[in-house]
């Protein structure tokens, strides 16, 4: 049917010789593999492209120096390298090469971007609006501030985690400072109205923020065309490395805020500590090659969207979609689905040969339902359901099929022995019953 | 004209150098992309795009070529499962075997 006529096997009583040529099997965790899983968690974390890693080398090998040091090659030539990459960013979010601040990740980013505006223009503004759906660490950044006396708003966001626009407008006050708003969530791929957001923000005088790790180099994104005042972007998250990040940050009008790091005071005084050289060479080398790959990688990860959302749907009832159902405002390699009367957990662990997650990986350790499914109001049984599915640039159809294939057949196998499924089936309204109390 | 056959040449030999990467998904997605990449290219006939784009396919063959060979080295021992079902045979380089 798929190429993959094979029914998959539990993996203790598997007997693949494979081209591997021995029985060894992975062991981790408590857990036995015969192989290693497929890759679908791309919103976690990406591999490296092969163009990253060869842009990095050098600067792992011979040319190791400090880009800071200002009386030798080992410097220079590690200077420029670090100006070729800042430029190479600039040129993906269509901004000027002084506004960008190497950072080690969204995270810190995201945390100068929020306190450092805040606590710069403290004396006149004491408030920041932020959404319910936002990562931790612009939730937790908001948190601090509040601690300190500043005053947040936690904005709701509609059943399809859009943001809407008028909610944002009427909750805008005088001493209103920042407005910060992800561009591409992380859990379910909701694209936020960036433009008219900051189109709005502009108009009131307000320094809009928006946390790009999942929309830079993915989706095109111009901070000019859309009034973005500070962006944070993420190398792991576009096939870059780890550890490293940028932070966007106007020169006109410009964006002043408080470092968050004391030092020597490079990068503009923003951000002390060296910078480090192959990480920022190979965040330059990510962003090129996603610039150049966008639209390439964009139809990729859109066939292979339809592909999964259609294969799993046709096959299972009682799949709910989270997050828009168009397309237009989804980022379509991110597909975050639930079950209805499967215990996600059993779920998860059923499909240990996929690698893919129920939600953000900075939750997953916790039994709790994902906040930000809860914040699009979706009942607490589906949203402990919830598989999210990330596709990226090195996803094959291949691998597509054999996600929908061993999806649809565990969670026929749990519903099998689910009680409740087996009601529904007989026309039971599951809600109607009245649950003896104990 | 030469340049459409030093295209094509390009062309096999980066098809022929992406199968020695060990990793399945580099395989597939050298593939896919020096596909669509010389169809795309192939209605350029302005001879300044077509030099700079036959430079850019000679830095990536070699580039193939020098990943394909860090990969080589530090691979996973294991093989990915499609690959174990699929039996797949890949052109595994000598690195990878050894």
């Amino acid at each position: 049917m798929r190429g993959f006529a094979a029914a998959p096997q539990p993996v203790e009583d598997a007997d693949h010789g494979g081209s591997s040529g021995g029985s060894s099997m992975i062991e981790k965790k408590g857990i036995t593999l015969r192989g290693v899983p497929l890759y679908l968690d791309m919103q976690a974390t990406t591999p490296m492209d092969p163009r990253v890693i060869d842009a990095m080398l050098p600067f792992m090998t011979e040319q190791f120096g400090n880009p800071h040091s200002r009386t030798h090659l080992y410097g220079w030539e590690s200077e420029e390298a670090v100006e070729d990459a800042r430029a190479k960013i600039a040129r993906l979010i269509g901004a000027d090469p002084k506004e960008i601040i190497f950072t080690s990740g969204a995270t810190e980013s995201n945390n100068t971007a929020i306190k450092g505006v805040a606590m710069y223009y403290k004396d006149k503004k004491r408030h920041v609006i932020t959404t319910q759906t936002e990562h931790k660490c612009v939730l937790d950044s908001c948190r601090w501030l509040q601690q300190r006396g500043w005053d947040v708003t936690y904005l709701p966001v509609r059943p399809d985690g859009m943001l809407d626009m008028s909610v944002l407008e009427a909750a805008i006050r005088p001493d209103t400072a920042l407005v910060s708003v992800m561009a591409v969530n992380n859990e379910i791929g909701v694209v936020q109205p960036i433009s008219e957001i900051g189109a709005l923000c502009r108009s009131k005088g307000v320094f809009f923020h928006t946390d790009g790790a999942q929309a830079v180099g993915k989706l095109p994104l111009d901070v000019n065309a859309s009034k973005i005042d500070l962006l944070s972007l993420s190398g792991h998250k576009i096939y870059g490395p780890k550890g490293v990040g940028a932070l966007y940050v106007r020169r006109r009008p410009r964006v002043r805020m408080e470092p968050l790091m004391s030092g020597g005071g490079q990068e503009r005084g923003l951000r002390s500590g060296t910078v480090p050289t192959p990480l920022v060479v190979g965040l330059g080398a990510a962003c090129e090659v996603a610039a150049r790959d966008m639209q390439s990688d964009l139809a990729h990860v859109r066939r292979l969207e339809e592909r999964l959302r259609t294969g799993i749907t046709s096959q299972l009832q009682g799949v709910m979609l989270n997050g828009p159902s168009d397309l237009a405002l989804r980022y379509p390699g991110n597909l975050n689905l639930s079950f209805a009367y499967v215990e996600g957990e059993s779920l998860i662990m059923g499909l240990k040969e996929i690698a893919v997650s129920s939600g953000s990986a900075c939750t997953s350790a916790s039994l709790e339902p994902s906040y930000v499914l809860r914040a699009l109001g979706v009942e607490e049984e589906l949203a402990h359901t919830s598989i999210r599915y990330g596709m990226g640039r090195f996803t094959t159809d291949a691998e597509v099929d054999r996600a929908i294939d061993m999806t649809v057949s565990h969670v026929n196998k749990l519903r099998e022995m689910s009680p409740l499924w087996e009601m529904v089936q007989e026309g039971v309204d599951i809600k109607s019953i009245q649950w003896a109390q104990h | 004209m030469a340049a459409a056959n030093e295209a094509r040449t390009l062309f096999r030999a980066l098809l022929r150098e992406g199968k020695r990467f060990p990793n399945y998904n580099l395989r597939d997605f050298i593939q896919r992309r020096a596909k669509e990449s010389f169809r795309e290219s192939a209605g350029v006939t302005d001879p300044s795009a077509v030099q700079s784009l036959l430079k850019r396919g000679r830095e990536e063959l070699e580039l193939v070529k020098r990943q394909s060979t860090v990969y080589g080295l530090y691979g996973r021992k294991f093989k990915n499962v499609l690959e174990l079902d699929l039996k797949f045979k890949p052109n595994t380089p000598a690195a990878s075997s050894a």
